[in-house]
């Protein structure tokens, strides 16, 4: 009986001292990983929310040893960061609606309607996933100087949407590829033409791949820095990205907690939208990659 | 193909689209090519010099020859980054019972971040004076003489500005390997563990193998995504010091913006879609001779 008692307990420790070892070294491990991957982010807020001296003059990377939203202040006092986050809305959202709305009408021709070569159309667009934007900087730059764009809203958002569009017009075609074809044959009999099944069963089909195509585009747009720094040169127009480089001061330092406020201020719209649907932006990036 | 449908709607829709992306991405291919055989520098005219910026590019730039052996070492950096890590995490994140959610989210966010932000982040990690957080954390577990000015030394420089780029999007890999993971059949897996397969055993030969249109996918996504690489080694350090951390992509963007020498800039950027090109030529061929033997 007491041998009974003793060895049951016994049994139990060895098995779980068999699995534990791997079990707590995967977790300690993803505890790590995943502590190099944020912990860069919680110093750049927490440096925000230091004081310029506690900063230049402390130890950097040690706890504050005040608080301060002074650093936001002067963000916005000296540097441009409303002007900039107007245009960069501006940016993203004309950059959207044409990833959207020329995504879904490429993917309608091709995969709805269809036409003679329209694999080859979809092989031209295909391409564009692996074309580099660096091709088309130059040449941009030198059509928009001859037609004077240099310098306008357009110039950033035509490139950016186009760059995007391949993306775009793949994930619109496979899922309207998943649309059952007795859904447009029904409504075709009913004497609905082209459009009113474009806008009666496709769009309102595709409401989610429109915001997965939207939330992963945005990121992308909002943090544009190569069209942006090529093709603006005005104060006016610049983007976020742009304008936090605004922050130097006399003799070329560098204010490094403004900065670092303009960042957080500037990252905080899309961490939010990001949070908030994060299970879209997953589901969409999971989805994307492996249908393909 | 919808039954009622006239050829005008086909061009309805399909005309705005190819006209946007003929615009300002297939017709732009074609003026760097044409560029590419001129001498110009935007203000005269442009001078015909046949293959002449090539002849330069592959022959005699040594500048051109050492950025391209720097882009080679930085996408082979950042893929490493990006994709071991993310196979690791998506491996273990499959032991996790629960906090699949929070630890993709926490994984993902540096994707969120700007280049720019990213850019002046990475400045203070490396920096000497104030002592940056990398050069604090080698002093702390008494690596201390290995202390240094990582992005002014020309030996590390380029490892440096390289690490960035793949700590950034390792989160969207690591999602995507982890979603395939997730649809590998339980049954295959317990039926290895049944026979004595261990843990590596069951990823190299089943795991793995069974997501190989994945993993071929992401390994594609990553080369073209770094090839093309700028914004990082460009606001961190813009090619220096000297030459020591230039990639194709900032020598042609200073080629271009910074001496106006577009014809030859043409050239390298026409030289960096052949790149990304055969990149992934090479990668489906590669895997195609696998296929066969």
């Amino acid at each position: 009986m007491t041998a009974l008692t003793y060895a049951a307990p016994h049994v139990v420790a060895t098995r779980r001292r068999r699995i534990a070892p791997f079990k707590v070294l995967s977790r300690a491990l993803i505890i790590l990983i995943v502590a190099v991957q944020v912990y860069p982010l919680l110093w750049l807020f927490m440096t925000s929310l230091r004081t310029e001296t506690d900063y230049t003059e402390g130890n950097p990377f040690a706890l504050p040893s005040a608080l301060t939203l002074e650093n936001y202040a002067r963000a916005f006092r000296v540097g441009n960061l409303g002007r900039n986050i107007v245009n960069s809305l501006v940016v993203t959202l004309g950059a959207n609606v044409l990833i959207v709305a020329l995504g879904m009408m490429a993917a309608y021709a091709i995969t709805v309607l269809g036409f003679r070569f329209s694999g080859v159309v979809r092989a031209l667009f295909l391409l564009g996933i692996v074309v580099p934007v660096q091709i088309a900087l130059v040449p941009l730059f030198i059509d928009y100087a001859s037609v004077n764009l240099l310098d306008t809203y357009q110039s950033m958002i035509i490139p950016l949407a186009a760059f995007a569009l391949p993306m775009s017009v793949y994930l619109f075609g496979s899922f309207f590829g998943y649309v059952p074809r007795e859904a447009y044959e029904a409504a075709s009999l009913d004497g609905a033409g082209p459009y009113r099944i474009f806008f009666g069963i496709t769009l309102p089909l595709s409401i989610n791949t429109i915001v997965t195509v939207v939330l992963v585009n945005s990121i992308f747009i909002w943090n544009d820095f190569i069209f942006a720094n090529t093709f603006v040169l005005s104060d006016g127009l610049k983007t976020i990205p742009l304008g936090l480089q605004n922050y130097i001061g006399a003799m070329g330092k560098v204010d490094w907690t403004a900065t670092f406020a303009a960042v957080c201020v500037t990252i905080t719209p899309l961490l939010l939208v990001f949070l908030v649907l994060n299970r879209a932006v997953i589901q969409g990036i999971e989805s994307g990659a492996t249908k393909g | 193909m919808l039954p009622r449908r006239s050829r005008l709607s086909v061009l309805v829709f399909l005309v705005p689209p190819l006209a946007v992306y003929g615009i300002a991405v297939l017709f732009p291919i074609l003026q760097s090519l044409f560029l590419s055989f001129f001498q110009w520098d935007g203000t005269t005219a442009p001078k015909a010099i046949g293959v002449a910026n090539y002849a330069r590019m592959l022959g005699g730039d040594s500048v051109f020859w050492h950025a391209f052996g720097n882009n080679l070492l930085y996408v082979a950096i950042s893929i490493v980054i990006q994709i071991g890590s993310a196979l690791i995490v998506a491996n273990l994140l499959l032991t996790l019972t629960r906090g699949h959610a929070v630890v993709k989210t926490l994984y993902l966010l540096p994707a969120v971040i700007s280049t720019v932000a990213i850019a002046f982040l990475f400045q203070r990690i490396y920096s000497v004076q104030p002592e940056g957080l990398l050069n604090q954390l080698l002093q702390a577990v008494g690596l201390g003489h290995l202390q240094q000015p990582w992005l002014s030394n020309i030996s590390t420089v380029l490892t440096a500005v390289s690490i960035p780029e793949g700590w950034r999007f390792t989160g969207l890999y690591m999602l995507i390997l982890h979603a395939a993971f997730l649809a590998v059949p339980a049954e295959l897996e317990e039926a290895a563990r049944l026979d004595g397969a261990s843990r590596w055993q069951v990823f190299r030969l089943i795991r793995f193998p069974y997501i190989r249109p994945v993993w071929i996918t992401t390994l594609i996504m990553a080369m073209t995504y770094d090839l093309r690489g700028f914004d990082i080694p460009y606001l961190l350090t813009n090619g220096g010091p000297g030459q020591s951390s230039e990639l194709l992509t900032t020598y042609m963007y200073k080629t271009a913006f910074t001496s106006t020498d577009y014809g030859y800039a043409s050239a390298i950027s026409v030289f960096i879609v052949v790149e990304c090109l055969v990149a992934v030529g090479l990668i489906f061929l590669v895997l195609r001779r696998r296929d066969q033997s």
